[in-house]
């Protein structure tokens, strides 16, 4: 009964805040609505015993992304300021959409409850279990490996800084032509 | 025979207490009871272990500056920060227009829950600890980085510019160190092989991880000192209240219990580093042990293990303190430098460094196994 | 950047660091300096210099040599002082200007010693009994001369000020205090009347170095 009663006031919070995000109008507000979502989010991992999962999204998300997030919404022109509401039918749409992700999700999650249930284990995630699934070589282990490709995106980032900086040759000939 | 012999200790009335409200109450409402009363245990050892910091805080902090710190209110001062909590608690709290009113109520709780959680965690003594999570090291590190959302928040909503740069320097500086605190905690992790605060005090009982990892753990204990005293906006690293440039960066707007808030969980957090640093490198409550010697041992275990506990963090708070009182503030680009140039990337080699010490048995332990092994 | 130069910076900055911690530990271990006030009220010293409280000298006879010019009064910038004259006949039937009051604000008084500059015949001075406070606001109105006192005759020398409950500096002191550079009318040479502002201090140990609150930090 009491993880029902905390399944649920997660739940609540979860729902609130993601529908606060969206509709807030200013930026700053909706990315700390945004925060409450990740952090009910991590909540229900807690309560699955998930306590890894629960860490990562934390320091991951909370600390990490979501300072990234508002430190660069405060590099924005104006932060402060409220947004105007978008077009009506950018609205309706959005609004549509959304509800189609909803019914699409909710089907596929309602068909496949049961078999998901097998698969979730009671008792507590050993952080030792996680590292051999990360770090082993039997079976559905070798995760890390997987990962480390994700260096990839980092690649990607600096690749993309390379491109967009302006050479200080360049510059100089910029300036002589000028 | 081991409760005999600690007769200071709290296992016992914790045990029994357990069992009093398990066999008087259902599981549901005894879950509840002892929930609400650790919550309110670790909310009065918070304010408490609060009040004692200011005092001795302030009291070094003088002794450092040739002064005698506060001597009026009690005997050498004591009650000196009794005072003034009952004097923060009854301050008016000053409204300030055009704000942000939402973010700026809610920041200051940002700053205190991420602190109070990661408080929650600490093992204060024997069977003194409220949760032991299997990833413990990594739940204080996650949990604590919360608390910078507060202080970006507070920041912007203020509404004034001091506070948004102060906020800004304080973003830049938790992601940055929060990275080698981290980093420099996995050091030992590799070393020891657990997250677990209870088996890593446990492995540690006759040889600290500071000295079973030697070379590598020295290092990582001195990156991680530096990085939690950096990552509590303290000593040369206050430059988000630097308040010769920025009045009072980032809580400029704020007052009366607010205020608090802030100044409480800025005391606290550099307990928790020094706590984490307690348990993580000298062996948190487990009383010095050495092999062989029982008599000696049994005398060690005669100090209650909270005071162990408490003396060793009290050491790393003088030493932050003096830190502290010692140097001055670094400018923003150096204290990037010296994060991103220096202490991460010492802090990576060093990891691979403790791995291969790990793998090849060169740790104390494994060279010493009569002396040091567990 | 090469990378002996990196170690190096690593090892000379760590070196540094050191070097500065030993330098608060010394300090952490030092005499304090902190002068804790009403406890050390028998022994405390106060400069001289130290202007606390305007009073006017009077000698055994109960006279004093204000000559009720009112200098002091025009030259006080915030007008602290007033002084209030009356006409009296002396015995050759004339009739002269005489000190009735010399009242004088503590309240408002900035102690610019002005006053004590520009008076003629050097009746008054600040004295150092720096316990000013009082309860009721009222006090802090001073009238200087005393009652019944009355305006010495001339070709008297003016008495040294009367020694304060306070000690006085050591006599140290006294050698390295700089000679007056302005000298108005009349040869006094009482301690009290220095005219000079920006002389340097001279015994910091009679300065009362208070209790700082540190919170600094916030």
């Amino acid at each position: 009964m009491t993880e029902q009663i905390i399944f649920y006031i997660l739940a609540i919070v979860i729902a609130v805040f993601s529908i606060l995000a969206v509709t807030s109008k200013q930026v700053v507000r909706s990315a700390t609505y945004l925060l409450f979502v990740l952090l009910g989010t991590a909540g229900i991992y807690m309560l699955l015993n998930y306590y890894f999962l629960f860490a990562v999204q934390v320091s991951v998300y909370a600390g990490g992304i979501m300072v990234l997030f508002i430190m660069a919404i405060f590099l924005t022109h104006k932060p402060g300021i409220d947004v105007n509401p978008q077009d009506s039918w950018k609205v309706k749409s959005s609004a549509v959409l959304s509800l189609a992700g909803l019914v699409l999700c909710g089907y596929i999650i309602l068909n496949n409850v049961t078999r998901v249930y097998r698969f979730v284990k009671g008792d507590e995630l050993q952080m030792q279990d996680i590292g051999t699934a990360m770090m082993g070589t039997d079976k559905y282990q070798y995760l890390l490996p997987f990962e480390v490709i994700s260096v990839l995106l980092l690649a990607c980032i600096v690749g993309a800084i390379l491109i967009a900086r302006k050479d200080n040759g360049n510059d100089e000939n910029i300036n002589k032509l000028d | 025979m081991l409760l005999y012999s600690q007769p200071l200790e709290l296992t016992k009335l914790v045990h029994s207490l357990d069992a009093f409200f398990r066999s008087s109450l259902s599981p549901f409402w005894a879950t509840l009871v002892e929930g609400i009363l650790i919550g309110i245990a670790i909310l009065a050892a918070y304010a408490l272990i609060a009040l004692a910091l200011i005092y001795i805080e302030r009291k070094i902090a003088a002794f450092f500056q040739s002064r005698l710190g506060p001597n009026r209110l009690g005997k050498y001062g004591v009650i000196q920060s009794i005072a003034d909590m009952i004097k923060i608690l009854i301050k008016e709290i000053i409204h300030v227009n055009k704000i942000d009113k939402l973010l700026y109520y809610l920041a200051p709780f940002f700053v205190i829950v991420a602190s109070v959680l990661s408080f929650g965690a600490i093992p204060f003594g024997q069977s003194l600890q409220a949760v032991d999570f299997n990833i413990g090291v990594f739940y204080v590190l996650a949990v604590s980085s919360i608390g910078v959302i507060g202080i970006l928040l507070a920041g912007w909503s203020s509404n004034n510019k001091y506070s948004m740069i102060g906020a800004m320097r304080s973003g830049a500086q938790f992601i940055s160190y929060e990275l080698s605190a981290g980093f420099s905690l996995m050091t030992i992790v590799v070393l020891s092989g657990t997250m677990q605060f209870s088996e890593l005090i446990e492995g540690q009982r006759y040889c600290w991880n500071l000295f079973n990892g030697h070379i590598p753990a020295f290092i990582a204990f001195v990156i991680f000192l530096i990085s939690g005293h950096a990552e509590t906006n303290r000593g040369p690293f206050d430059l988000p209240e630097a308040e010769s440039e920025l009045t009072a960066g980032y809580h400029t707007e704020y007052s009366g219990l607010r205020f608090g808030f802030f100044y409480l969980a800025e005391y606290l957090n550099m307990f928790i580093i020094a706590a984490i640093a307690t348990t993580v490198f000298l062996g948190g409550w487990m009383p010095i042990q050495i092999k062989g010697w029982d008599a000696f041992n049994q005398v060690m275990w005669y100090i209650p293990s909270w005071i162990w506990f408490f003396g060793k963090a009290f050491v790393l708070m003088f030493l932050s303190l003096w830190v502290r009182w010692s140097f001055p503030r670094l400018r923003i680009d150096l204290l990037l430098n010296l994060e991103w140039k220096y202490l991460l990337p010492i802090n990576l080699v060093n990891i691979l460094v403790m791995v291969i010490i790990v793998l090849s048995g060169l740790t104390l332990a494994d060279i010493f196994p009569a002396v040091f092994g567990k | 950047m090469s990378f002996s130069k990196y170690i190096s910076g690593i090892y000379t900055g760590l070196k540094s660091l050191v070097g500065g911690m030993m330098v608060t530990w010394k300090q952490f271990w030092s005499k304090k300096v902190t002068m804790e006030y009403p406890e050390n009220r028998k022994t405390l010293v106060i400069s001289d210099r130290w202007r606390s409280e305007l009073i006017m000298p009077h000698d055994e006879n109960n006279e004093h040599a204000c000559t009720a010019c009112g200098i002091c009064m025009r030259n006080c910038p915030n007008g602290t002082i007033n002084v209030i004259s009356k006409k009296v006949v002396n015995e050759e039937g004339k009739s002269r200007v005489a000190l009735d009051k010399h009242l004088w604000d503590y309240g408002m008084c900035t102690f610019c010693n002005i006053c004590v500059i520009s008076c003629p015949s050097n009746a008054i001075i600040f004295n150092n009994d720096f316990e000013g406070a009082v309860f009721d606001r009222e006090k802090l109105h001073h009238q200087l001369n005393h009652p019944g006192s009355k305006l010495r005759e001339k070709k008297k020398t003016v008495p040294a000020a009367p020694k304060t409950p306070v000690a006085p500096a050591s006599e140290a002191t006294e050698a390295t205090r700089p000679t007056p550079s302005v000298v108005t009318a009349g040869t006094s040479t009482s301690p009290a009347d220095n005219k000079t502002d920006n002389a340097p201090k001279t015994n910091p140990s009679g300065n009362l170095s208070n209790e700082h609150t540190d919170k600094e930090n916030n």
